[in-house]
């Protein structure tokens, strides 16, 4: 091979494969639009990516997977903790995290700005990108439920207790969080219909409750979950 | 050294040890995050983010400043000339050093630009782009006035050039999530994995070639054949990053297919490498540049090419995006693919800047080694706690945190190996600043045998 021919390869290479890129890039930008829902990308919403940047967020959470690993991915956040429970996190993070061995920086952020972060955290759960994460992919973890009850003889609502993310702040014969209290022996203390309230919305039980509603649970998964709970005794 | 402008280089490199020895003590304190529980008090003063953006920012400044440096090192010789202007070169050194200082004290106050990697507040981004157009001015202006072109200065300037044009894609906002990343890997992976894969291959190739006396031809055909490989497979493998942020589904096979490729040119690099050595046509005077040099090679193939080849293809990447795999590959390939080279420019230039023929390198052997063995050993515990994470969290479903709580332990022997790195590091840096000349045992001069005829 001569020096010419390996001249060549290095024109050619690079403008083929330059070419097909910014050919790829140009079709990308025609399909965004559709694929991210950009018709509901609001003032609000890019309002929310603002504040998102302000803050430097990103350099502990990750979004679509890009950013800081130090801390839970937010791409399908208000999906996984309801939009409420996104803001009390956001808000009192101090009070979020008092038992969490990591934290979260209290930052002063106004009510304003939450609710923009809110409305952005809800636009980017709704983008269409290939079902990723995998922890918050509906289709996948209702699998890993439904394996759980088949194989180990489980109880609905201890696959919903494992899937749903109840296991982000509390735990289990000490396995999962410790935000929250452990559960180990929860039945004791609350009967059946007082945890179901109390799931549906901590305040009503117990006003000074920090917990979030758990607004995202259909009412099947919550009578599973408290049925489950109230059985620990 | 052969002319006088090489002396430039000297204090791109003085100015460039300083913020590596930083950086690794920042990457120190996040190990530390990991590890142990970090006070609210603290976390509300100086968070994980703020760390991390230095960690990175830190990383970005000392390695331009080396690519620069080695670049200032290298024209002289290849042109034949004297650099347009020193003046210039050294305004732009303090330009650079004034902002990125000024950023990083910003990113204290929170003056951020809040996107990963790309924290410079833009008002900053306006003093770096000034800053890299003058450099780009007093390089070019060099090789113009000079008219001598070669294949590595050629390479080395349009590696430089599209790493400059690339910036500016990082400094617009973007509304559309999806845009503001897609625009955010044109920066991101066409800057490793295409402009400094092209500065990094000039700098490797010149250096080959002063130190095996191999003859530029063969040195600058292989050059191009890698430079062109890298182009091919890496300009499209940009798409192993756009599988799960919203853009169409085609990327997967072209991410897929392209970045599976990526590896090649590494290979070839390692196999000229091996090859140039075999067919030197001249004794190693300094073996720890050399060691240098071809530990450059082989841990960029293990690096990049291995670990970044291990969780490019979608049906991996699917369970590792976003996790401690990413962190484990990312800490090997930046080391061993633009920590060393940088190192090897350090040790190659600094000694004959210095008027070092043949210099004392024990206590820089044990900077190496330990710096290459700690480096591997955290790329295995990140890789580990990488396996936890998406085995515990995507697999099985279980919450972040208590995927988390499993990964602490191999957190904490990180750390321990930061530690040793950063000692490493220390030895380098110490040695790089007092090169002296080794005392060369006398030897005796060879001699024929008398002949019998």
């Amino acid at each position: 091979m001569t020096k010419r021919i390996a001249f060549h390869i290095f024109l050619w290479g690079t403008l083929f494969s330059a070419v097909l890129f910014l050919w790829l890039t140009w079709d990308t930008h025609h399909q965004v639009a559709a694929l991210s829902h950009a018709d509901t990308l609001s003032a609000e919403v890019i309002a929310g990516k603002r504040a998102f940047e302000k803050y430097n967020c990103n350099d502990c959470h990750t979004i679509l997977g890009f950013g800081g690993y130090y801390a839970p991915d937010l791409t399908k956040v208000v999906k996984r903790l309801g939009a409420e429970g996104v803001r009390y996190r956001i808000q009192s993070p101090d009070k979020a995290f008092a038992a969490s061995p990591r934290k979260m920086p209290v930052q002063g952020i106004s009510v304003a700005e939450l609710d923009h972060l809110v409305a952005f955290f809800s636009w980017v759960g709704e983008i269409d990108n290939g079902d990723w994460p995998p922890q918050d992919s509906p289709a996948r973890l209702s699998r890993a439920a439904l394996r759980l009850t088949a194989g180990a003889g489980l109880s609905p609502g201890a696959a919903v207790f494992q899937t749903k993310g109840c296991m982000n702040c509390h735990a289990l014969h000490g396995a999962g969080g410790d935000t929250g209290p452990a559960l180990d022996t929860i039945g004791r203390d609350l009967p059946l219909e007082e945890l179901e309230h109390y799931i549906r919305d901590p305040k009503s039980v117990d006003p000074a409750a920090e917990m979030p509603a758990q607004s995202q649970l259909t009412d099947r998964e919550l009578e599973a979950v408290a049925a489950f709970l109230a059985s620990l005794k | 050294m052969k002319y006088q402008t090489q002396k430039i280089a000297y204090w791109y490199f003085v100015a460039a040890l300083p913020l590596f020895v930083l950086q690794v003590v920042v990457g120190l304190w996040l190990a530390v995050n990991y590890t142990f529980t970090v006070p609210q008090a603290v976390v509300n003063v100086f968070s994980f983010a703020t760390a991390r953006a230095f960690h990175t920012n830190l990383l970005v400044l000392w390695m331009l400043l080396g690519f620069m440096g080695g670049t200032y090192y290298i024209v002289p010789e290849e042109t034949e000339s004297e650099i347009f202007s020193p003046a210039l070169a050294y305004v732009q050194l303090i330009a650079l050093l004034v902002t990125g200082v000024t950023a990083l004290i910003g990113f204290l106050f929170g003056w951020t630009q809040g996107r990963p990697l790309l924290e410079i507040p833009r008002q900053l981004d306006f003093v770096v782009v000034i800053g890299a157009i003058i450099f780009l001015f007093n390089v070019g202006m060099t090789m113009i006035r000079a008219n001598r072109w070669t294949a590595i200065q050629g390479t080395l300037l349009g590696g430089l050039l599209f790493l400059a044009l690339l910036y500016l894609f990082g400094m617009p906002f973007y509304n559309n999530e999806v845009i503001d990343w897609y625009y955010w890997w044109w920066v991101i992976h066409l800057w490793v994995e295409g402009a400094w894969e092209l500065v990094t291959a000039a700098i490797f190739a010149f250096i080959l070639m002063k130190m095996t006396g191999v003859d530029r031809q063969v040195v600058e055909k292989w050059l191009y054949v890698e430079i062109g490989l890298f182009m091919f497979t890496g300009i499209v493998g940009t798409g192993h990053h756009y599988y799960w942020i919203g853009a169409p589904s085609y990327w997967l096979w072209f991410g897929g297919i392209f970045s599976a490729l990526e590896p090649l040119p590494i290979i070839l690099m390692l196999l000229d490498t091996m090859h140039h050595v075999k067919k030197r046509q001249k004794a190693i005077l300094n073996p720890l540049t050399w060691t240098y040099a071809v530990g450059c090679a082989i841990f960029h193939l293990i690096g990049a090419g291995v670990f970044g080849f291990a969780h490019t293809l979608p049906q991996i990447n699917y369970y590792t995006h976003g996790s401690q795999i990413t962190v484990s590959h990312g800490h090997l390939a930046f080391f061993g693919a633009y920590a060393l080279l940088n190192l090897t420019i350090f040790y190659f230039a600094m000694p004959q800047i210095k008027g070092i023929a043949v210099y004392d390198d024990r206590r820089g052997r044990i900077g190496f080694w330990t710096m290459t063995i700690a480096m591997i050993v955290m790329g295995l515990t990140f890789g580990v706690a990488g396996v936890l994470q998406t085995y515990i969290e995507r697999v099985l479903g279980m919450g972040y945190m208590t995927a988390q709580s499993y990964m602490r332990l191999w957190m904490g022997v990180t750390l321990v190996a930061g530690i040793f790195f950063l000692g490493g590091l220390l030895f380098t840096v110490k040695d790089l600043l007092s090169l002296r000349p080794a005392r060369i045992p006398e030897r005796t001069t060879y001699q024929k045998p008398p002949s019998f005829s």
